[in-house]
């Protein structure tokens, strides 16, 4: 699957939901396989106002549509990435009404690639500890826009916000574990301090 | 354990008054570095640690003696509230520069450095029923 992901703050709020028309009409103009434009929900933190995702059948499908979804993004902050997911998890494909969170993130330039597997292979297994994540996929990024040269998409899709702000956030294998990777006062610290974490509502599973 | 809401932007478990989250800062200093290392820990790390919400709760120097040609480890246990405590934590000395310098000048003063979070077994269950 082919992945473009865009978290767009609005220059004018007012256009929110005309944008997020044009952005579905584009869409299906380019038979994107998936389609998720919906408003950011509270807590999101660089996540910008409208949280864009489309998955495509190839690369030139994708990149096409990419070209042509420049304009339309234009005028406005956006941090984005494109790239190839590969599914990693899915505990529960019929999900509906839930939620899906996007998370953008840079690792150092020169990190260690014995270091960068590890983050990957722990980030990895945060579903196993934290049930309330349903389905999730971690994903190297092939172009990035925004603030930072985005590596990693680290997206997942919970049953509701809940699950996001509460076992996600309180288990002790995010804070007491994970975090290490993301946390200045850690040695082993290797990700850029600035993160895109965005989530919205989600009618049905897209990974 | 109860899983509340705290009245800040923090998720909040928490555990009556215990303050039953331990960080810990465990740095190997360079040779005869040792007792600098730890003075300047305590005169300009410990306080804004405070004001972040730790409490230290021990110091430790091994071998009990200050070597000079050699490394003394040093190790700070410190507690924390809870995990919305924990957060803030992260949270206000993640976004510091100063916090972050004052890690690179450890680093460099020293031969290795780990910083790690526990609780007591005791506490494992609750802490995982999320």
């Amino acid at each position: 699957m082919f992945k473009l992901t865009r978290l767009v703050t609005l220059a004018d709020p007012a256009r929110l939901a005309p944008l997020a028309d044009e952005l579905r009409a584009l869409a299906r103009m380019h038979e994107a396989w998936r389609t998720l434009v919906a408003p950011t929900l509270p807590g999101s933190h660089f996540g910008g106002d409208l949280l864009a995702h489309f998955v495509f059948d190839s690369a030139g499908q994708r990149d096409a549509f990419g070209t042509a979804l420049a304009p339309l993004l234009a005028g406005n902050a956006v941090d984005g990435a494109d790239y190839q997911g590969s599914p990693d998890g899915k505990q529960a494909p019929d999900l509906a009404n839930g939620v899906y969170r996007v998370l953008l993130l840079s690792v150092d330039d020169g990190t260690d690639p014995e270091s960068v597997a590890q983050f990957e292979a722990e980030t990895r297994m945060m579903p196993h500890y934290i049930s309330a994540i349903r389905n999730w996929q971690l994903s190297r990024i092939e172009a990035a826009i925004g603030e930072r040269r985005w590596t990693h998409v680290w997206e997942q899709e919970y049953a509701g916000a809940e699950g996001l702000l509460g076992p996600y956030m309180l288990h002790p294998y995010h804070w007491a574990r994970i975090d290490r990777w993301f946390d200045p006062e850690c040695p082993e610290r290797i990700v850029d301090a600035r993160l895109c974490h965005s989530f919205c509502a989600l009618e049905a599973s897209i990974l | 354990m109860s899983v509340a809401r705290s009245s800040s932007m923090w998720p909040t478990m928490t555990q009556g008054e215990r303050r039953f989250i331990h960080a810990i800062d465990e740095i190997v200093a360079k040779p005869g570095e040792g007792k600098a290392l730890l003075d300047d820990y305590m005169a300009r790390y410990a306080p804004g640690a405070r004001e972040r919400g730790l409490h230290l709760e021990q110091v430790l120097v091994s071998p009990p003696m200050w070597l000079d040609d050699q490394s003394n480890t040093l190790t700070f246990r410190w507690s924390i509230a809870d995990t919305g405590g924990w957060w803030q934590m992260r949270f206000v000395g993640g976004n510091d520069p100063a916090v972050a310098a004052w890690w690179t000048e450890v680093d460099a003063r020293a031969v290795s450095r780990r910083r790690f979070f526990a609780v007591e077994p005791v506490d494992i269950e609750g802490v995982c029923d999320v």
